[in-house]
């Protein structure tokens, strides 16, 4: 038996991944569960499984080349067979559009499409299998030009890490999203006393608040979509944090709904995760209401953020100032929500950074 | 709009041709007394008798000739060769005579000839009885070629071929006799040229003719319903002359061609419909055209073998999610 192994979609959005290493060489047997590979992803570094017991056999894929989901990167064979493999598939996939005299493999629709809109070839990121089809360069077309750096001080070209390049896409993809600001300062000394009594960070204390009082009002948990407003049934919060290179939002899960122990527990688990660069999509993707807090830099005043894809608003809080306020800006979507709702939220949100019953509670909001 | 089975239709049309026009008559190998290996001819042996329902020796490449000399003097005979297989016998009489004596005689002799070919690879009945000989007639210049893959236009084409002036070979598949679908009440024909879009699609084309159609069908909603994707599915149905216009206007939509054959590749309908495509609409080519084919062997007897040796709506799933990598 020979049975291939195909790089992993593991998300929605993921369409090529790069294998930054092989745990296991060609001829080495190989466990059922084992990590043979190592993926980076948009988001993360993961394994990839084997999912019988044999032998690994070749041709494996390269390192570090961005390669489309369900592509064949190796195979596993019985100890029985052979470890060489012919390198038949690879070889058939190249054959059926063969290199143009300029040296990239371009479908002849896509080259007339190139031509027709003025685009150069050679500065379109190629699709699966290393070819330029329609789809590529219509994206091409209708993305934003780039700068033009030839009069500026020389420069090179690095490719971003598959997380800086999510980034812009996920943030590239708000621009049709309209929104609005809305800003206030609440005390915030209080509330960090009593996380601290409770043995959770701020950031956790706000999550709870938020996640509360998004409950409180179900606009905060609607979503605008084209088929028409998505009712959520549970709040699920995604917490920006900084990872060094870019940017990751876990998501506590029903924060409003559940224990606080419980979501301390998930929230040390993900974090744990985003250290190891070993999270999952089902860690990162899916909430409905972001919390941005930046309050470890006593420089920063106010700032505010962008609210992603997917969600009604995104919550900014800065450091507390002199007079123990911190400001919160709320950043709205507003084919969901309006001025109104967002100061009526803030205005919860205040009486609930004073009374902070439900954080000595500990029990689930609902 | 009745419910009618393949068989009944080729059969209506017989009926209703032969009352129409006493100079259409009927001839093969156990047409008459028996009724027709496939029932196609069931009763026109007692409503018209053997001097138009006329009980052949087996010996196909006479009687044919009997058939091609009677059109060239005026009947519209309609001939049937029990199975395509036996063509072979026949074809000295169809490619040179049939096909060529309108050319030869300066156009004063027509030839409105008949030629009716049950094909296809049935079940089990080995490899000489399982031909598919599309790519054989298609070749000759001077024959029209239709493949009925619904008993609506196993009726229509008959219709349409009885009252053309030109040979025309209508290959009809041993398992779709008894297939089921509406046929008009009214007297309608099916035109001996071009395709038929069977479902609409955006994504993909999917060419097919005779039995792939219903391959096609299938996979097309499979695709649907488990891949998001859009196929469009087209009935080439009239193999000899192929409708160019048709083909390339599908493929300027889908910029993605399949083409699902009965048949093994090589020399094939296939390869036929490709060089269209590539003649017509090179520039439209977002990938490059796949063919969907039998194996290169003769058809196995073997009932797993013989399943292994021809595509089904699986290979054509298969080739259309690598076609669009997803």
């Amino acid at each position: 038996m020979k049975a291939e192994i195909t790089m992993p979609a593991l998300s929605g959005t993921m369409q090529t991944g790069r294998i930054t290493r092989w745990n296991k060489a060609v001829g080495e047997a190989i466990k059922k569960g084992e990590a043979v590979a190592e993926v980076e992803t948009d988001k993360a570094i993961l394994d990839v499984e084997a999912f019988a017991d044999g032998v690994l056999a070749g041709p494996l894929a390269e390192l570090n080349t961005d390669i489309p989901v369900r592509q064949v990167i190796g195979y596993i064979v019985d100890t029985s067979e052979a470890t060489k493999t012919d390198a038949g598939g690879a070889a058939r996939t190249a054959a059926t559009t063969a290199p143009h005299a300029d040296g990239l493999q371009a479908s002849p629709y896509a080259r007339a499409l190139a031509r027709d809109l003025e685009l150069d070839l050679s500065q379109i990121r190629p699709g699966p299998g290393g070819i330029i089809h329609a789809a590529q360069v219509l994206a091409s077309a209708l993305a934003p030009e780039d700068a033009d750096l030839r009069h500026g001080p020389p420069y090179t070209i690095e490719r971003p890490s598959m997380l800086r390049a999510a980034v812009a896409r996920n943030m590239s993809a708000t621009l049709d999203t309209p929104t609005f600001l809305i800003s206030s300062r609440f005390a915030t000394v209080s509330l960090h006393a009593a996380a601290k009594q409770a043995g959770l960070s701020l950031t956790l204390a706000l999550t709870r608040a938020c996640a509360l009082t998004v409950a409180e009002d179900p606009w905060f948990n609607h979503i605008w979509t084209r088929q028409g407003l998505a009712r959520r049934s549970r709040v699920d919060v995604g917490i920006a944090v900084d990872t060094g290179d870019g940017l990751i939002t876990p998501v506590l899960r029903d924060a409003a709904g559940r224990p606080l122990k419980e979501l301390m527990e998930d929230w040390r688990i993900l974090l744990g995760k985003v250290k190891k660069g070993r999270i999952y999509p089902e860690d990162y993707q899916g909430a409905s209401f972001y919390l941005s807090n930046l309050g470890v830099f006593p420089e920063i005043e106010r700032f505010n953020a962008i609210v992603p894809v997917g969600a009604s608003a995104i919550l900014a809080v800065a450091a507390a100032g002199g007079d123990g306020r911190a400001d919160f800006t709320l950043s709205c979507d507003h084919r969901v929500i309006f001025g109104a709702d967002a100061a009526r939220f803030l205005q919860r949100l205040g009486k609930r950074l004073e009374d902070l019953s439900w954080l000595a509670s500990g029990e689930g909001g609902r | 709009m009745a419910e009618m089975m393949y068989w009944q239709g080729i059969l209506r049309a017989h009926d209703e041709e032969m009352a129409r026009d006493p100079l259409v008559f009927a001839m093969g190998e156990d047409i008459g007394v028996a009724g027709g290996t496939y029932k196609a001819t069931s009763g026109l042996f007692a409503k018209y008798g053997e001097q138009r329902v006329v009980d052949t020796p087996i010996s196909e490449n006479s009687y044919t000739g009997i058939g091609v000399g009677a059109a060239m003097i005026g009947a519209r005979p309609i001939v049937e060769i029990m199975s395509v297989n036996f063509a072979w016998l026949a074809m000295d009489q169809l490619m040179n005579n049939a096909a060529k004596i309108h050319y030869m005689s300066g156009g004063r002799i027509r030839c409105p000839f008949v030629m009716r070919v049950p094909g296809g690879t049935a079940h089990q009945l080995g490899a000489q009885h399982s031909a598919r000989m599309e790519k054989v007639f298609m070749g000759i210049s001077g024959l029209r070629v239709v493949t009925p893959a619904t008993p609506r236009d196993a009726y229509g084409l008959l219709k349409s071929a009885v009252r053309c002036d030109d040979p025309v070979v209508i290959i009809e598949h041993e398992s779709m006799y008894n297939l089921k679908g509406e046929i008009p009440d009214t007297e309608f024909f099916t035109p001996l040229e071009g395709v038929e879009v069977m479902r609409p699609g955006k994504d993909v084309s999917i060419f097919a003719y005779n039995i792939s159609v219903h391959w096609a069908l299938e996979a097309a909603q499979q695709l649907a319903q488990e891949h998001g994707i859009d196929a469009e599915v087209i009935d080439l149905r009239a193999l000899k002359p192929m409708d160019r216009a048709g083909i390339a206007a599908s493929v300027h939509k889908t910029h993605r061609a399949i083409i699902v054959e009965e048949d093994e590749a090589p020399v094939g309908v296939g390869s036929e419909v490709i060089a269209i495509i590539n003649e017509e609409c090179f520039f439209d080519l977002d990938a490059a055209p796949v063919r969907v084919h039998a194996l290169d062997v003769p058809i196995p007897y073997n009932r797993r073998l013989e399943k292994a040796a021809i595509p089904n709506a699986g290979d054509v799933v298969a080739a259309v999610r690598k076609m669009l990598g997803r």
